[in-house]
């Protein structure tokens, strides 16, 4: 099979888990809901169109490598809204806290606590389904030149590294093609990749030899060699169903460890 | 044409507490696995977006600030043989578009014509305040909802189409921001500090009770800051109705807010107002990257004297390292560099535009 591999990393990432109220929730891997938005945002697909949105979620598998699951951090956030005044309307965010400053009470003020996962970096792994709307091929030129922002889960965390997309044709299965992507050093080395994490990456970031492995589709998708007895599978409430109605539905995927030499 | 607008900046703030969490302190991040201190990049747009500078920037010219705009037009309409009781009702149709007006007053007839607090009105403004009021003079007639609404419109667009929309607002501005901001993060490790204050009762002559009258405790830190903008120049455009010329000036009253505008936070306590040391623009079609990757490695006070020096040369570092390996990030750059006197800020700010 043809797989589509890019990169992950951002000081500071969010990966979004089931959130009804003041807790926002991070996992600590790549979602599939947030790396189909990011690959929606590269081609330029707007949030509300919803049938090429259905499409897009339907048509890819998805793999994640984490070389490093990094550190929880959680951010204490508050937003202030005033009361309304008579017939008056707020039409920026400065009228309502300059103008409307007065009027802010502590009851509008609304609290929330945001997780995030600070010095993560991932692989991502993307496999075409039957009816996939977008060849691998035009998602990678599109990574390299997106339409919309691209980010980790949140706005406020941009990408800081080139995704380095890759694709690798006709691999065995998703493990075969996480061990042949080509690694670029995050940080400067002076010397050029032999294609494996640099070591002063894997010094700063704190990556090891142990792998997490997330993968959805058949458990031999991941490796035809190994003995995945040891997997563990699950459900993840993380494959969008309706952007509009900001629905989810679950969808089941296998989990392998590997502890490093 | 460039798609993206990517800045970068380095920003020195002495002690302070710029940006607290719910125990009062700081926030702060890991990297690299340090910690390092953080400006929310909530707290950055907040800043920025209630600013006096993003407002005086967007309007071009400094516009006035007054609560008796109401007056001035009512004065027109009675000039202009409107009959007192129109004249009223049209003159709080306009001057409410700007501000919440006072409540009538008995003996001051004219006091429910004039706006509770102080507001900004842009020559724009004033002009557009001007037709109107002429054009109901001419046809006696009031005002419509649509030309109300059309005299704070600019204003309103760029707000939204830069940051998005506003938690209260209508929904029907439901629009994608075309701006993005990182969480801004020192480049050094940080260890916070606390002060433990007293404060003592002037007129209390301590013959009985002796002590403080008060104490308490601030925690507070100095950083260098590594912050990261990407601005997308077409869906700017795009938010404002295809109008190239204020998406132009959103561009550079954003630039001009973010390299000199500081967060609030304890503001009087530390007075640590700053500007921008050094800013990289740049402007391409490219996959936007924040270059913190500069700093993963942190600057510290062994390997490094010169704080802000070291963190320009790292931050270049990284950015050639990066287009080496991946290709040009980006197709033309701008740089304002404080201690090597390099670049200016309308240097700076027609490159953006």
């Amino acid at each position: 099979m043809d797989i589509l591999l890019f990169r992950l990393y951002g000081p500071m990432a969010s990966w979004g888990e089931i959130a009804v109220g003041e807790s926002r929730h991070t996992a600590n891997y790549p979602s599939k809901s947030a790396v189909l938005g990011l690959i929606g945002a590269a081609l330029g697909i707007e949030r509300d169109d919803e049938v090429i949105q259905s499409r897009l979620q339907q048509g890819y598998a998805l793999a994640v490598e984490v070389l490093s699951a990094g550190q929880l951090l959680r951010d204490y956030h508050t937003a202030q809204v005033p009361d309304s005044v008579g017939k008056f309307t707020y039409r920026t965010r400065r009228d309502e806290l300059v103008l409307g400053k007065e009027r802010i009470r502590l009851g509008g003020t609304i609290l929330s606590s945001r997780e995030y996962r600070s010095d993560a970096l991932a692989l991502v792994a993307v496999r075409a389904l039957a009816d996939a709307p977008f060849s691998l091929g035009q998602i990678r030129e599109k990574l390299l030149r997106p339409v919309f922002h691209l980010y980790l889960g949140r706005k406020s965390c941009p990408l800081a590294a080139p995704l380095h997309p890759q694709l690798l044709i006709d691999q065995a299965s998703f493990l075969a093609a996480f061990k042949a992507y080509r690694h670029q050093s995050l940080l400067p080395t002076g010397q050029s990749s032999d294609g494996q994490p640099s070591e002063r990456d894997c010094y700063w970031l704190g990556i090891s030899g142990e792998r997490h492995y997330f993968w959805e589709g058949a458990p031999e998708d991941f490796s035809d060699s190994l003995d995945l007895t040891r997997r563990q599978t699950r459900i993840r409430h993380d494959q969008p169903l309706s952007r509009k109605r900001w629905q989810f539905v679950p969808r089941q995927e296998h989990y392998f460890y590997q502890a490093g030499e | 044409m460039s798609r993206f607008i990517q800045l970068h900046l380095l920003t020195a703030y002495p002690p302070a507490n710029l940006n607290r969490d719910d125990q009062g302190s700081p926030k702060t991040a890991k990297m690299g696995g340090y910690d390092r201190l953080r400006v929310s990049s909530q707290c950055l747009k907040r800043t920025w977006r209630t600013s006096d500078l993003f407002q005086t920037a967007m309007s071009d010219h400094l516009g006035a600030r007054t609560k008796l705009l109401g007056i001035d037009v009512y004065n027109q309409f009675i000039a202009g043989e409107v009959k007192e009781k129109d004249a009223r009702e049209w003159t709080k149709a306009i001057a409410g578009v700007f501000g919440a007006l006072k409540k009538p007053e008995k003996d001051k007839p004219l006091a429910e014509l004039e706006i509770e607090q102080l507001v900004h009105v842009s020559p724009a403004e004033q002009q557009a305040i001007e037709v109107l009021t002429a054009k109901l003079i001419e046809e006696q007639r009031a005002p419509e909802k649509d030309e109300l609404n059309l005299l704070r419109l600019n204003e309103q667009a760029v707000d939204i189409a830069l940051f998005g929309r506003m938690l209260a607002s209508s929904p029907a501005f439901n629009i994608e921001a075309a701006c993005q901001v990182a969480h801004a993060i020192s480049v050094h490790p940080v260890v916070i500090e606390d002060d433990y204050f007293t404060a003592i009762d002037d007129l209390n002559k301590g013959l009985e009770d002796m002590g403080a009258a008060h104490i308490g405790e601030t925690r507070f830190a100095a950083g260098l800051f590594y912050a990261y903008i990407c601005i997308n120049r077409e869906l700017l455009i795009k938010n404002l109705g295809g109008n190239t010329q204020l998406a132009a000036r959103a561009i550079r009253a954003l630039t001009e807010a973010a390299v000199k505008v500081a967060p609030e936070g304890k503001q009087n306590s530390f007075a640590s107002r700053a500007y921008a040391s050094y800013v990289l623009a740049e402007k391409g079609d490219q996959q936007p990257r924040s270059l913190s990757v500069a700093y993963l490695k942190p600057i510290n006070h062994r390997d490094n004297e010169d704080f802000i020096n070291d963190a320009i040369k790292a931050l270049i570092q990284q950015k050639e390292s990066f287009d080496a390996v991946y290709d040009d990030c980006a197709d033309r750059r701008y740089e304002l560099n404080v201690s090597a006197r390099q670049g200016t800020m309308a240097g700076l700010l027609d490159f953006v535009s």
